[in-house]
């Protein structure tokens, strides 16, 4: 497994310690995983929603917004009300 | 008068017939958790003078009518309660003040009762142990050496160390059951889309289900009467007629037939957990329950399956946590460097190898061999339970197979993965279960075992377990 | 052999709802930053989406009029990849199977009508928006408004069955007048409630060429230049002997070339997968048979209607059914004057020039199909000229007086009275002894001379045809 490609995907950066160790972990969770190639699983649906799952539909309402000072609780806005990050190309 | 020993059911009679103030009984729980918690740490986020304050407006209210009047309540951190901090046991988290209520804290407030904190947990609820939580673990109220469980383990150890009298959960692969049965109290998980899961922060959204844990069977259906129905809020709540889930309480169980799975015997028990699980089924046939074995064939296939769809949800679920908008923010050179230094940082290590391999089951090349191939086994699994019920009521099994291990003894993945061999199954396929506690072992750890119901039929369920409690309580003490 | 090039469209329709895709926000347009969200469109952990019953009715009405099969069960799924505006870190997108599959348009172009085919319809929700103070290289930060976040969108995506620029910018037209009958869109570009990427390779003979992505189209201009500007930079590419990079570029507005789009290294993983937090949308025989019978008649088939029942000219059929609203304005007064080509040519000529003009919309002018009556009623009994009928046309739509009552003040009232008309022919001939004396010499063209000077003198209010007539006889008289 090539942890590092994942590592990009999920936006996560290990140490090479933290990888050794995990790197390890993985691979024998996954190699437990292979357990499932015995099952037959031909023509089954796969199941996603279990019993009784029905979507249902809001009519086309407003409804109140955040108050922005909540928001600030969490998060300095800027520039009248922006959230704010780094530019997304490094230098 | 004494309030923490008693029951939910009759704390809130108590306190509506203003015998004892809602404020006293708030003072009486801050003495216990203030007397205890260092010992026990139940709870990560606790504001006495908000819990007095909020008793305090209970006791104004002239409707008094509440199923939980009064009722000291605790609630997992990872349920959102507008205006307190909620961190779901994470890092990443730490400091966020939730702008929102949960739909079952407005539902719990609704219905009288006074939500005292909120306690501790597996971080993101991925684990079976509460090690997993980024502040501190959780000692077992029967024995500070041992784990409470997990990932609920602090609502588990509050119920058990009688610092609230009731609180809720939240179970995903046993999360609720596996803490219940290590404290030896009672845990609930219901049919998944019998409670809202709206304000609940995810884990793995098909599987996640809030539950009460509770010192009674009893106290569990009148917390439930409390948190259940369909909410508009949530796509995943199912609409149902209003039901009491008390109503079949006490009513005798005879010619009920209750399942035991053919399957269980393949794994090691604890010898005291075999046993009282023999226990249980005498208790089952003395009180007229005709007992027989069904199958469940690809049991033994639950839990990779649950090891794929579980972390493959949880990877996606886990990906609003970016430091953009709320929670921790670790700056680095360019965005990507923040996204990465703040997730890195944020997130421990469990959480990071369960969103690695979510990634990987869902990545081009390896979504048909593992995330599509275990939703099919997941389909079979649940057409086992379907064929079984066809045939029972219920079923019984041990909620672990052992009692509770020591802080710190395991620390291999896979192994800890294995508390879970009995409650994963029937949270793949949706059902509800609940476990009692059932005997102790040598050392006096708590024994649980699992009741399981049929889709929607907690009442019933409810029903049997009452009955179990019963037949077994004087000779367990509780 | 020569070069031919294949072009795919993607585009978003951003539907008209009041609210957003998953949540109760306003969609509104130009609110402050990061004032239309809530738990649900900013990504707070723990809440969940909820669909809005518009999206479904305004997806499947627009499935519908593209000539597609609505799929009575459709699933959403999470698109995952990290961006600052996407709050939640995935997009939910419809992805196996849409709520709309398999559809097509008929566009006319110089070379004829071509029909489109269109692969799949699906409903997702859009992002927020990043907003970069001064050059985006240069500026340290970006400033994100979720807004955005969250509103309902439509994604049409076609077959490769187009060959042209113009074929590609028509599609987009007859799309923006489809979703504006419908009422589903505002269509609006400049908006952003129409946004087009485009997919383009050239190649001979049945391979395909390499495929190249031209993304953050805006305008329809920008379309039809991009896809002119690229065919041509592939083709020159190709005969030179070089090679297509598949790559995504984006037009450069101000040369009116495509560059490629710096981009960062990125793995493009998307890892689809079922969304959990919504289980499959099912939509009912009965419901689609009812969203069917909403669906207004639409551009082409109007436009066709217009021709066969009122004789009136393919162009003004095509431009007058270009817009709902001028072609319901046209067919009522058509209609109430029984004269569809007279309205059609005030309707084109008159009409749509003061709208032009004055920035109004069909809907705002005061001059209906009663005012059209009365003004070609006017003519019909020779009350007015054609000549003055249009400046009674003119000043009832800018000061909303009816055409009778403009006659009625200014005194337009054509003179039909013989005695009246008589008077002013004989001045007329005693003024004017040359051209008289031209005529009686057999010099007939002088008669457009002197009927020009009955006009002047009774200020064009003269019937024309009275007035020659008299004339004639007067001057015969003379002989
Ligand atoms: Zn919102």
């Amino acid at each position: 497994m090539d942890l590092k490609k994942y590592e990009k995907l999920a936006a996560l950066n290990l140490s090479e310690e933290e990888e050794k160790r995990i790197s390890k972990d993985l691979t024998d969770i996954i190699n437990y995983f292979e357990v499932l190639k015995e099952v037959n699983t031909d023509n089954i649906e796969p199941l996603v929603y279990t019993k009784g799952a029905k979507l249902f539909m809001r009519k086309d309402e407003k409804q109140k917004s955040l108050d922005k000072e909540l928001l600030k609780k969490n998060r300095e806005l800027f520039n009248s009300n922006f959230y704010r990050v780094k530019k997304i190309i490094g230098d | 008068m004494d309030i923490l020993n008693k029951t939910a059911e009759e704390v809130a009679s108590i306190a509506r017939s203003g015998e004892v103030s809602v404020k006293e009984i708030a003072e009486q729980m801050i003495n216990a958790i203030k007397q205890k918690d260092s010992k026990i740490k139940a709870f990560i986020h606790i504001d006495f003078d908000a819990v007095i304050k909020r008793a305090e407006e209970l006791d104004t209210k002239k409707d008094k009518s509440g199923v939980l009047f009064g009722v000291p309540i605790a609630i997992k951190d990872n349920m959102n309660m507008k205006n307190t901090e909620t961190t779901a046991g994470s890092k990443i988290l730490s400091g966020y003040t939730s702008p929102y209520d949960a739909t079952v804290v407005e539902k719990l407030k609704n219905a009288g009762a006074l939500i005292v904190g909120k306690t501790n947990m597996d971080e993101f609820a991925m684990g079976s142990s509460t090690e997993n939580s980024a502040f501190f673990n959780t000692h077992n109220p029967v024995n500070p050496e041992y784990v409470p469980g997990g990932s609920s383990g602090g609502s588990a150890a509050a119920v058990k160390a009688n610092e609230v009298i009731a609180s809720l959960g939240s179970d995903t692969g046993g999360s609720i059951r596996e803490p219940a049965a290590f404290c030896g109290v009672t845990g609930l998980k219901p049919t998944y889309g019998r409670v809202s899961r709206y304000g609940l922060i995810a884990f793995a959204s098909s599987l996640d289900q809030i539950g009460p844990f509770g010192k009674t069977v009893k106290d569990t259906a009148i917390m439930l009467n409390a948190i259940a129905g369909f909410d508009p809020r949530d796509e995943t709540s199912v609409q149902t007629e209003k039901e009491d889930f008390t109503a079949l309480i006490g009513k005798n169980i005879k010619g009920k037939k209750i399942g035991v799975i053919k399957e269980v015997q393949d794994f090691k028990l604890q010898e005291e957990v075999k046993n009282s699980f023999n226990d249980t089924v005498k208790a089952l046939q003395n009180a007229g329950a005709v007992v027989e074995e069904v199958s469940i064939p690809h049991l033994k296939y639950a839990l990779p399956v649950y090891y794929i769809i579980a972390p493959a949800e949880a990877s996606a679920n886990l990906a609003r946590f970016d430091g953009v908008r709320y929670g921790l923010r670790v700056e680095g050179k360019d965005l990507k460097e923040t996204y990465e230094k703040t997730r890195t940082e944020g997130f421990g290590t469990e959480v990071k190898r369960r969103i690695l391999i979510g990634t990987f089951t869902l990545s081009a090349g390896y979504y048909d061999a593992y995330y599509l191939k275990a939703s099919k086994v997941r389909r079979l699994i649940s057409n086992d339970f379907e064929k079984a019920f066809s045939k029972v009521d219920a079923l019984v099994l041990p909620t672990t197979s052992t009692t509770a291990f020591k802080l710190g003894s395991i620390t291999n993945p896979l192994q800890m993965y294995m508390n879970d061999i009995f409650t994963i199954p029937i949270s793949l396929a949706g059902l509800p279960a609940i476990s009692i506690p059932t005997g102790t072992d040598k050392k006096g750890l708590p024994i649980g075992m699992q009741l399981v119901g049929k889709w929607f039929a907690e009442k019933e369920l409810l029903q049997i377990a009452y009955t179990v409690e019963q037949e077994l309580g004087g000779k367990n003490g509780i | 052999m020569e070069y031919k090039p294949t072009i795919g469209l993607e585009i978003h329709v951003q539907l008209a709802t009041k609210t957003k895709i998953f949540c109760g926000c306003s969609t509104e347009f130009g609110a402050e930053p990061n004032t239309n969200v809530c738990p649900v469109c900013l990504g707070l952990p723990g809440a969940l989406p909820v669909l809005n019953e518009k999206v479904v009715e305004y997806g499947t009405k627009l499935g519908l009029a593209l000539n597609m099969r609505i799929n009575k069960t459709s699933t959403f799924y999470r698109k995952n990849y990290f961006y600052p505006d996407l709050p939640k870190g995935y997009q939910i997108t419809q992805y196996s199977i849409p709520i709309a599959s398999e559809g097509f348009l008929e566009v006319k172009t110089s070379k004829g009508k071509k029909k489109i085919r269109i692969l799949r319809g699906h409903i997702e929700e859009d992002s927020g928006k990043s907003i970069h103070t001064g050059d985006i290289t240069e500026s340290e930060y970006s400033y994100i408004d979720f807004n955005r976040s969250g509103v309902p969108l439509m994604e049409i995506v076609t077959y490769p069955d187009i060959e042209t620029a113009e074929e590609a910018y028509e599609f987009l037209v007859l799309l923006r007048k489809t979703v504006r009958y419908l009422g589903v869109s505002s269509g609006d570009m400049e908006k952003g409630a129409l946004r087009c990427d485009v997919n383009i390779s050239v190649s001979k003979g049945e391979t395909l060429g390499t495929k190249v992505e031209i993304k953050n189209l805006n305008s329809f201009r920008s379309v039809r230049r991009a896809l002119e500007f690229e065919i041509n930079r592939q083709i020159e590419t190709l005969k030179k002997g070089g090679k297509i990079v598949q790559e995504t570029r984006h037009l450069d507005e101000r040369t009116g070339e495509t560059k490629p789009m710096r981009t960062k290294e990125e793995l493009n993983d998307y890892r689809y997968f079922p969304e959990p937090d919504l289980p499959p949308l099912t939509l009912t025989d009965e419901y689609i048979e009812k969203i069917k019978e909403t669906i207004p008649e639409l551009p082409n088939e109007k436009e066709e209607r217009f021709i066969k029942e009122y004789g009136i000219s393919e162009d003004y059929a095509h431009e007058i059914a270009a817009s709902i609203e001028v072609a319901e304005y046209f067919e009522e007064a058509a209609k109430l004057t029984g004269k569809p080509k007279e309205v059609s040519n005030y309707l084109m000529v008159n009409i749509m020039k003061f709208i032009n003009e004055n920035g109004k919309s069909i809907k705002e002018i005061t001059f209906g199909a009663k005012e059209f009556k009365e003004l070609l009623d006017l003519i019909d009994s020779k009350t007015i000229s054609k000549n003055i009928a249009k400046s009674v046309l003119e000043e009832s739509l800018s000061s909303g007086k009816t055409p009778s009552q403009i006659v009625e003040e200014k005194g337009l009232k054509q003179i039909t009275d013989t005695g009246e008309i008589e008077k002013v022919i004989d001045e007329v001939i005693k003024e004017n002894p040359k051209p008289v004396s031209q005529y009686l010499e057999g010099k007939k063209q002088v008669m457009g001379f002197l009927i020009g000077q009955i006009m002047k003198k009774t200020r064009g209010k003269a019937n024309p045809k009275i007035a020659s007539k008299i004339l004639i006889e007067k001057l015969n008289a003379l002989k």
